[in-house]
């Protein structure tokens, strides 16, 4: 009786637990490589900056130089489709006879609904993923609520402290004899669809004599970013594809130790992709199997431009990214200090 | 057996030669190989046509999306291409076969409707040297990669009949083909043929019946209304010939109050009935209830990648099979996103 009894709790619990949401997810280790770091991992390639690697890149400081990097965050600038940015000023204070006390201070607010990858924006270890599966193995549908991720978050992240090498695409291009510009920006930028590859990423970095490091943010300019700034005139060109890095450069780059790939295009890799069956291949290889972030629509011009004039690829990174708990991404402030 | 110091550096000296001799012949096979690994080709592709507006093989694809898959897929090969547009005029077609002999590129991609055309192009070309890779249409002694408009055709009588068996078993059920029927210069008969075939071979019971839109979706209310009308009570399943078709029907429908009755199934899967994550066109994942189940893919936006690595293996005397086809599938809301991912969710 008693055996019978536990014969039927026990194929009850099995019957239960093929039921529940933890079998329908996918065996994450098979998908995902795990993180260097270990299994507790949340943080991906931050970790390599570490105070060896930033005092190291603090040298890069020589003129005290400061390059802007970012684009400011203003409602119209080039999203996709369910994407927003909206501004509303509180200024009620303003109204006669609303100011507070003797003194009459008056004071306003914004309220900034918006998306988190809009503008200058930081890609965390939460926002790709292969299946269910995210960095370091992690099987995100176990860590989402109608909020935000409980895991990968972006207040793992360690400081962005570190060392930048700009690679200047289009010089590259150009000194190639394979520049294929688009008529519709002011200034030379590689057409949409144009893949940068390992070769082109090793001949920008030859141009300067610049050798990358552990630790180093690599911050390619294409020139598509001009488009950004005509927005909104040409936002749908912007969005229209881009050019960008490969798979194969792609993974040399991880291969190289980065902790950042930033861009001047809304997405680092080319679009249309080298296989047309691959979505964001790029992502992938970067993000979702070696945790480094992508920074897209950067400012590369004015460093471009001053790494042609100081004859130096390299700078001091002056990054802030807001510890927004449980976010995939969000807006960045960036400045290169020479 | 002493050797004399003239003899022995006699015999240094042959050795050093062998030895030179050898060096210079690994040498000589190792630039060889390098001028093999950095050949840069150059491949003609000769579009049927690139006039703006105008679709192609009975699909709502333009020659312009064509000529972008071949420039897309080049990159990922050492080939320079040279384009052309044949602009659907045999005179044109043979001029811009002769111009490619003129610039002695080292392949030929060939697509032109015109038989009488085609085979002055292979001779000219055979006598040139070039080798010719053809679309769609055969040209004489060339490798032809093709649509197969008959396996097309019956991927959708097939999914129309897989839908009617799993939902309407047992009710009285017809069939109806609208589009253009007639269109054999794009082979849209083998498509209706293949569609034909499956749905008598899987639902022998239901009566089938053609409607000629001869090309104007506009067409389609009048004559698809009037089917339904006269068949009230029955379950309907459309195959349309093409996209812009089959949401026509989706539309005709909809008018008539027979969403309940009537499944469609189009061909083609172009950007009328597929778009990006924010696009909300009719096959999305978001959209699984629609009455259009699906549509057939024809990937001739994907041609070029398709097409350029037999042109490879041509230029590399590799051998191409004789005939190549499509890789046709039934593009659904399920699988849309994975045959076609977006590229507007980043």
């Amino acid at each position: 009786m008693v055996r019978t009894a536990l014969v039927a709790i026990g194929v009850l619990l099995v019957v239960l637990s093929l039921g529940s949401p933890a079998f329908a997810q996918s065996d994450c280790s098979k998908i995902v490589p795990a993180s260097p770091w270990g299994p507790n991992d949340q943080t991906g390639a931050t970790n390599r900056v570490t105070a060896a690697v930033t005092k190291a890149a603090a040298a890069e400081i020589q003129t005290g130089k400061v390059i802007t990097m970012s684009y400011p965050l203003v409602d119209g600038v080039p999203l996709f489709g369910s994407r927003f940015t909206k501004t509303i000023l509180t200024a009620t204070s303003l109204a006669p006879g609303a100011s507070y006390g003797e003194n009459e201070l008056t004071y306003m607010e914004d309220t900034w609904l918006s998306q988190s990858h809009v503008g200058t924006h930081l890609d965390g270890m939460g926002h790709i993923g292969r299946k269910d599966c995210y960095y370091n193995q992690t099987p995100m549908g176990k860590f989402i609520n109608q909020n935000n991720m409980t895991k990968l978050g972006l207040e793992h992240l360690k400081s962005f402290a570190t060392r930048g090498v700009v690679i200047d695409a289009v010089k590259v291009f150009q000194a190639a004899n394979k520049f294929k510009g688009n008529s519709a920006c002011k200034k030379p930028c590689l057409e949409k669809g144009t893949v940068i590859t390992k070769a082109d990423l090793e001949a920008g970095l030859k141009m300067y004599n610049v050798t990358l490091r552990e630790g180093d943010i690599v911050v390619i300019h294409t020139g598509w970013g001009d488009l950004f700034e005509q927005f909104p005139a040409q936002n749908a060109v912007y969005n229209s594809g881009a050019p960008g890095i490969g798979k194969e450069a792609a993974t040399w780059l991880a291969s190289q130790k980065v902790v950042a790939v930033g861009v001047d295009t809304w997405v680092v890799e080319v679009i249309p992709g080298e296989n047309p069956k691959e979505a964001f291949a790029v992502h992938n290889i970067l993000i979702t199997d070696n945790g480094i972030h992508i920074i897209e629509n950067v400012r590369t011009d004015l460093i471009a431009a001053e790494a042609a004039s100081s004859k130096r690829a390299t700078f001091f990174v002056n990054m802030t990214v807001p510890k927004a708990v449980g976010l995939t991404g969000n807006f960045v402030a960036i400045d290169g200090i020479q | 057996m002493s050797t004399t110091p003239t003899g022995l550096s006699g015999r240094r000296r042959r050795r050093v030669r062998r030895w030179l001799a050898v060096v210079l012949l690994l040498a000589a096979l190792a630039a060889s190989a390098t001028a093999e690994a950095q050949r840069q080709w150059v491949v003609a592709f000769a579009n049927v046509t690139e006039e703006p507006g105008v679709t192609v093989e009975g699909t709502g694809f333009t020659g312009a999306e064509i000529r972008e898959s071949f420039k897309l897929a080049a990159r990922q090969f050492p080939i320079d291409l040279v384009l052309y547009d044949n602009q659907r005029n045999d005179a044109k077609a043979v001029a811009n076969a002769e111009a490619a002999i003129g610039r002695k590129v080292d392949l030929y991609i060939a697509y032109h409707r015109g038989p009488a055309a085609n085979a002055t192009i292979a001779q000219k070309l055979k006598a040139a040297g070039i080798p010719v890779l053809a679309i769609n249409e055969p040209v004489p002694g060339a490798p032809l990669y093709t649509l197969d408009n008959a396996a097309a055709g019956r991927l959708a009588g097939e999914a129309l009949a897989q839908f009617a068996g799993r939902t309407w078993a047992n009710q009285p059920t017809v069939a109806v083909v609208i589009g253009r029927i007639a269109a054999a210069s794009e082979r849209v008969p083998e498509r209706v043929q293949g569609v034909t075939d499956a749905l008598r071979a899987r639902l022998p019971a239901a009566r089938l019946t053609t409607l000629d839109t001869q090309g104007n979706p506009a067409q389609v209310t009048s004559l698809l209304g009037a089917f339904l009308a006269a068949q009230p009570g029955k379950k309907v399943l459309v195959a349309a010939t093409d996209d812009a078709t089959a949401l026509a029907a989706k539309s005709a429908i909809e008018s008539a109050g027979r969403t309940r009755d009537a499944v469609i199934v189009g061909q083609g899967v172009d950007r009328n009935i597929h778009g990006g994550a924010n696009d909300r066109k009719e096959l999305d994942p978001s959209n699984r209830g629609s009455i259009v189940l699906g549509s057939v893919a024809f990937y001739l936006d994907r041609m070029g990648y398709e097409v350029l690595p037999l042109a490879v293996k041509v230029l590399r005397g590799e051998p191409v099979p004789p005939r190549t086809v499509t890789p046709h599938k039934l593009v659904t809301a399920a699988n849309v996103f994975v045959e076609y991912p977006p590229s507007d969710m980043n």
